[in-house]
């Protein structure tokens, strides 16, 4: 029997691998060509012709030492939670941010609106609607990016109405702070202000965002 | 007899599916293969093992170091819950580009 172990150490001496043990490689190759002129003999060969075949059957050494090295390096894989949701979020995120900016800078005059006409004491919002009419595009595309990796539903959705989601946490969060720590924020237009501007900035944009969405995934 | 091309595309697929019905070290694997093809898919050395350590690396399968009963040592593989996952899109994929390549080249079964 030859020493398969030995010739393969000897056929694939440079093998060289990032992190693992070629030894592990060797006795592995060793092994199938054991088998395999095991069982050549098995089938009638005599011992040389056995040997000849599984050399043969083996192939090039330097083609098969410079695969096996090609197989063990790193493969860079984006995860699948960052192409179905961290992608396209931070991408519907970015482009409503930007369209929000070139909007203010070169667009239509934003409309000011008043928590009521009883209490339209200062401005309480200001809406963006040309901003508002872009958003289904910039949905229509989270909704694509989402999909198209194989999002589930609700990363989709996620994706969809990441943009709304700082603005949602101003008004959950921030202006309730605000509204504790801060004595300088007039409490006389806080409630009204609070709808007024959490429509303003996260119900009217949400909706915008979702029509465009949901009608890219039909 | 089938192009490297189209082999090195199905390689994935044909492995995965042997390995569905248990595990196998290399050799077996390659063996089982080859006769459940008739001989249309054969793997040469430089095409398995890379390809095997390329799908543990993703890991589709998990090779460890068995003793068989006749005392020798192999590296067998299995299946892994992700490659159990894999394998199924995967299917759906060649079954699609199967179907469509039928009606392409108007070759049936017939």
């Amino acid at each position: 029997m030859p020493d398969w172990a030995k010739i393969v150490r000897q056929r694939l001496a440079n093998l060289a691998l990032e992190d693992d043990d070629p030894a592990q490689v060797f006795d592995e190759i060793a092994s199938h060509l054991e088998e395999n002129y095991r069982s050549l003999l098995n089938e009638g060969c005599s011992e040389e012709e056995a040997l000849c075949r599984t050399l043969a059957d083996a192939g090039d050494w330097q083609v098969l030492r410079k695969k096996i090295e090609l197989s063990r390096k790193k493969e860079f894989t984006v995860p699948q939670r960052v192409k179905q949701f961290w992608i396209p979020a931070l991408l519907t995120l970015f482009c409503s941010m930007v369209l929000l900016m070139l909007i203010q800078f070169f667009g239509p005059q934003p409309t000011i609106l008043g928590s009521s006409s009883k209490l339209r004491i200062t401005p309480v919002a200001v809406v963006y609607i040309s901003w508002l009419i872009t958003l289904p595009f910039v949905g229509a595309a989270g909704a694509y990016l989402s999909t198209r990796a194989g999002g589930r539903p609700r990363a989709v959705f996620t994706s969809i109405i990441f943009p709304i989601l700082p603005y949602l946490a101003f008004f959950l969060v921030g202006l309730p702070v605000a509204l504790i720590l801060d004595d300088r924020v007039a409490h006389n237009i806080t409630i009204p202000a609070f709808f007024v501007g959490l429509c303003a900035w996260v119900i009217f944009p949400g909706v915008a965002l979702l029509a465009g969405g949901l009608a890219a995934q039909y | 007899m089938i192009g490297v091309g189209i082999k090195k595309g199905t390689a994935e697929l044909a492995i995965l599916s042997v390995l569905e019905d248990g595990p196998l070290h290399g050799y077996e694997l390659s063996r089982r293969i080859e006769k459940q093809t008739r001989g249309a898919l054969s793997f040469s050395l430089a095409a398995l093992y890379p390809m095997l350590y390329r799908m543990e690396q993703r890991r589709w399968i998990r090779g460890a170091w068995e003793t068989s009963s006749n005392g020798r040592r192999r590296r067998c593989y299995r299946l892994t819950a992700e490659g159990k996952k894999k394998l199924s899109p995967l299917r759906a994929e060649w079954l699609e580009l199967f179907g469509a390549l039928r009606r392409l080249t108007k070759v049936s079964n017939a």
